[in-house]
């Protein structure tokens, strides 16, 4: 049993580590406005070496990044992407924790014409 | 966080060197022939009934040959507008450098006692093992220092694989063979949860190495890196540095024990 504790402690300290291009990996989080169910968001980013491509929402429904970025002077992070029904979306925010595994992007959502406060953790 | 027991050996050994450098008189001890197994091939480890290792890294900072910075032996910049001279970083990987620099290197993963990347292990003090099997057609490199263990390069012939269906570890896959007197590797498929240098550089799952081992003596082995990562750095660049043979058995010492 100690044994066992041990090795999640380690193994849970070693999950704060930062990692290589901080947009890398997988991102959850949700948008929701007063009155709305909460709506999840999954992000899939990846770096590879000129561009950051990826999708949102990952299934039948997928939607491809047309664009992103990120701007290191402030670690700030932009993406854009258009709906299968031609409804834009963009994502600007900040990242944050950029030392934990589990580091987080916090910024304003916009899909629809509704503007929504966003924090996205990295799974 | 206390800082790990590996950590603490490497700053005691070289706490009293300016820039992490060891004396230049050890590199120029010894005068003794390379030792070589009878066919004539560069023996990187003990002769039988010999004791050794190799440890006393004339740096442990990895920074672009020729490139001169001030750097202590932990690989923090006195100055953090010379993050730039390091390595050719791209910018967000100099962001991200600069950031851990100023940060106090206080994300390092070997904090955790997540072991050191390959040149990293050349840079660690505690002693490194570099043992050819004949037989199964591999190098072990066993390490004393960090996490206290080995990775292996194959010398069997095969080819270096794809890295795109190689699953991503701390240490990569690596293929070796020899130029000469020099052992040659290449590793790719490295995972980025580790720092693969004292001070933090960064890297992506993209990282290439290429490593050179060259036993120019007796009692002193060069080393030279090729670090090759094109989502991270402009350009390749390279580094060397050397590691001195010292006398007995590379001593116990488990990182773990440091923690609290």
């Amino acid at each position: 049993m100690r044994r066992v504790l041990t090795l999640f402690l380690l193994g849970s300290i070693a999950a704060q580590a930062q990692e290589g291009f901080p947009l890398d990996g997988t991102w959850r989080g949700q948008r929701a406005a007063p009155g709305e169910s909460p709506a999840t968001i999954v992000l899939i980013l990846q770096w590879d070496g000129k561009k950051v491509t990826g999708i949102i929402n990952p299934g039948p429904k997928q939607t491809a990044i047309a664009d992103a970025a990120l701007i290191p002077e402030g670690w700030r992070v932009k993406l854009s992407a258009r709906t299968a029904t031609g409804q834009p979306i963009a994502f600007e925010g900040t990242l944050g924790e950029l030392g934990s595994y589990h580091r987080s992007i916090t910024g304003t959502w916009t899909e629809g014409g509704q503007r929504y406060q966003v924090r996205m953790v990295r799974e | 966080m206390r800082l790990s027991a590996g950590l603490a050996l490497l700053a005691a050994l070289v706490a009293l060197l300016p820039g992490g450098h060891c004396g230049d008189a050890v590199a120029a001890a010894s005068g003794t022939p390379t030792p070589r197994f009878p066919d004539g091939r560069v023996r990187l480890d003990r002769l039988p009934g010999e004791s050794g290792y190799w440890d006393l890294p004339s740096t442990t900072t990895l920074v672009e040959q020729g490139v001169h910075v001030d750097i202590d032996a932990s690989g923090k910049l006195k100055n953090i507008s010379d993050a730039v001279r390091v390595a050719p970083l791209q910018p967000w990987a100099l962001a991200l450098y600069q950031y851990r620099q100023r940060n106090g290197l206080t994300d390092d993963p070997m904090r955790a006692c997540v072991g050191p990347g390959n040149p990293r292990q050349m840079q660690t003090p505690g002693g490194i093992r570099i043992i050819e099997d004949r037989n199964y057609q591999r190098v072990y490199v066993l390490f004393g220092g960090g996490n206290r263990g080995w990775r292996t390069i194959y010398m069997d012939g095969r080819k270096p694989p794809d890295p795109d269906e190689v699953t991503a570890t701390f240490y990569g896959l690596a293929v070796g063979h020899w130029e000469g007197d020099t052992l040659v590797a290449e590793s790719i498929g490295f995972n980025t949860r580790f720092w693969f240098s004292n001070g933090g550089l960064p890297h992506t799952e993209g990282l290439r190495l290429t490593e050179r081992f060259r036993r120019a003596s007796h009692d002193v082995l060069e080393y030279e890196v090729t670090v090759d990562d094109s989502r991270t750095y402009t350009r390749p660049w390279k580094a060397a540095w050397t590691l001195h043979w010292v006398s007995g058995d590379i001593p116990e010492h488990f990182c773990e024990t440091g923690r609290k």
